[in-house]
């Protein structure tokens, strides 16, 4: 799924410039982070991206779909293409780990044996089979955005929108989501993360856009998370 | 079908998970229900009694003597307010003033010849039309003279008035706290929830997904607390209409069992109506403002 910005800006009330005139394209399949220092303008991008945001000028365009023009009945629709996971993860926390992941499929009516199949495999696939039953609460950080990765899959997206998934983990488990998220990739998900990670970056190379003050300050593939 | 099973089992989860306040939610349905409901019984029962009474008035016209009475009461029975119209010939008036008049009925031997002429006992719908129809008798060239009891008629129709205001204020005032505490419930139901209602709506949920377990929640309460009314009904109407009758006998109550039946299904399905509109409104204003983008 392509990804197109074009002269975005976004100002929030009363005048506070999250992003300014941001033309990009993300090809389908690609890998990219989105980095640059708080209050640079990344989450404001990623949620234009999930629709959360719209764009104050410009527009934003992903697959055939501009996000701007796009009706309230439509975008549950377009979300369900798009795999989200957050910084705070975003779980129920009264459900456990299966639910949380089945209740994305339950919410498009997909039969309740088949929801069990593909929970159980997408729990498999990022290494929670054991904790399949345990609620959020019981789960260490790690676990949790596991959770959230793997209820993100459970629709077999097309997009994966990563808004600092390793922001509050340690090296060890942020390397772990990494891996996740390459995977992914490989499969041939485009996948969009932001991040502060240094290491990360460094570690896994990929197309790097580097956000200051809103403006779209570098774009590098393969880059570090400093410009060379 | 599949979907009605997962939104039927969110219901039921979201009801489990917010016991205490649907419980007390319920309660104040059902008080209020039942207030309404006996405040309407009440009401028909005035109605009733006003109806009764406002049949018994009795209007009557003096016909000319060229005029024929025939004639004039076909014309009169046309008017919307009538209800019948009954011609009195001048004999059947003389036997009646005879009766009234009881042992001193002799005097009226020493008048000799008949001097009572036709007249009309017109019987009305309603009290409040009277005046009028006093009105256009006085105009009809065959009617010489009109009497009535006009203070009667003008106090039935003003209790009559007072006791329409009366259950109308009634019925408002109870519709609208249970609507508030229907809406309210839900509310904090649904505030208390913000946060799963986003993530519900990020992950591609429809808002018409999310906010049915709510309305569900909401008209399930109004439904049974309706229910608990209408059982409340029954067991309070009943013995109090049986200790007004025999304290009143002349006192004609409405005490139809199928009558009252009637009425309660009523007022279980008015119930659910109002909590299914309340919590409509409320979960989509709700679905709206939250789900708005930025």
């Amino acid at each position: 799924m392509n990804i197109k910005f074009s002269g975005v800006t976004k100002i929030f009330k009363p005048d506070i410039i999250a992003v300014r005139d941001v033309d990009l394209e993300i090809k389908r399949g690609e890998f990219v982070y989105i980095i640059g220092a708080t209050g640079s303008g990344k989450s404001t991008l990623i949620h234009m991206i999930t629709r959360e945001t719209l764009p104050t000028k410009g527009s934003v365009s992903v697959g055939n779909l501009n996000l701007k023009n796009m009706k309230s009945s439509e975008i549950p629709y377009y979300r369900r293409d798009v795999g989200v996971v957050a910084q705070d993860f975003k779980l129920i926390s009264h459900l456990t780990v299966f639910e949380n992941v089945a209740f994305v499929m339950e919410t498009m009516s997909v039969p309740p044996n088949l929801v069990k199949y593909r929970a159980d495999k997408v729990i498999d696939q990022v290494g929670l089979r054991r904790r399949r039953n345990m609620t959020p609460l019981q789960l260490s950080g790690g676990e949790q955005q596991r959770v959230a990765i793997a209820r993100a899959l459970a629709n077999t997206p097309s997009l994966f929108i990563a808004d600092e998934p390793t922001g509050n983990l340690d090296y060890h488990t942020s390397d772990d989501i990494m891996k996740i998220l390459l995977s992914i990739n490989a499969s041939g998900v485009t996948v969009v993360m932001s991040t502060h990670n240094q290491s990360i970056v460094d570690t896994y190379p990929q197309r790097v856009l580097e956000l200051s003050q809103g403006r779209l300050v570098r774009d590098e593939q393969g880059g570090g998370y400093f410009p060379l | 079908m599949i979907t009605l099973r997962y939104i039927l089992r969110d219901t039921l989860r979201i009801v489990v998970r917010n016991w205490v306040l649907g419980f007390l939610t319920l309660l104040t349905a059902a008080a209020m229900m039942w207030i309404l409901g006996l405040a309407t019984l009440c009401s028909m029962n005035i109605q009733s009694l006003l109806l009764r009474l406002e049949s018994d008035l009795i209007v009557q016209a003096y016909v000319h003597k060229d005029s024929n009475p025939e004639n004039v009461a076909i014309a009169i029975r046309k008017l919307p307010i009538v209800a019948d119209v009954r011609a009195i010939s001048p004999d059947d008036a003389l036997a009646r003033l005879q009766a009234r008049m009881g042992s001193q009925a002799g005097v009226l031997n020493l008048i000799g010849e008949n001097p009572l002429g036709w007249s009309l006992e017109i019987h009305v719908k309603t009290a409040s039309g009277v005046q009028g129809l006093v009105r256009n008798l006085m105009s009809m060239s065959e009617i010489e003279d009109v009497v009535y009891s006009g203070m009667v008629v003008e106090r039935l129709a003003s209790m009559s008035k007072i006791a329409d205001s009366a259950t109308a204020t009634m019925f408002l005032l109870s519709i609208m706290i249970t609507s508030l505490v229907v809406y309210n419930t839900i509310h904090i139901s649904l505030y208390s929830r913000r946060e799963e209602i986003n993530i519900m709506f990020l992950i591609g949920a429809t808002r018409a997904y999310i906010a049915t377990p709510f309305v569900l929640e909401g008209t399930l309460l109004s439904l049974l607390g309706a229910l608990i009314a209408a059982l409340g009904i029954i067991f309070t109407y009943f013995p109090g209409v049986r200790a007004l009758q025999s304290a009143l006998p002349f006192l004609e109550i409405v005490a139809d069992t199928r009558v009252i039946t009637q009425f309660c299904m009523l007022l279980v399905a008015f119930g659910a109506t109002l909590g299914w509109i309340c919590s409509c409104i409320v979960a989509m204003r709700f679905m709206i403002s939250t789900t708005k983008p930025l």
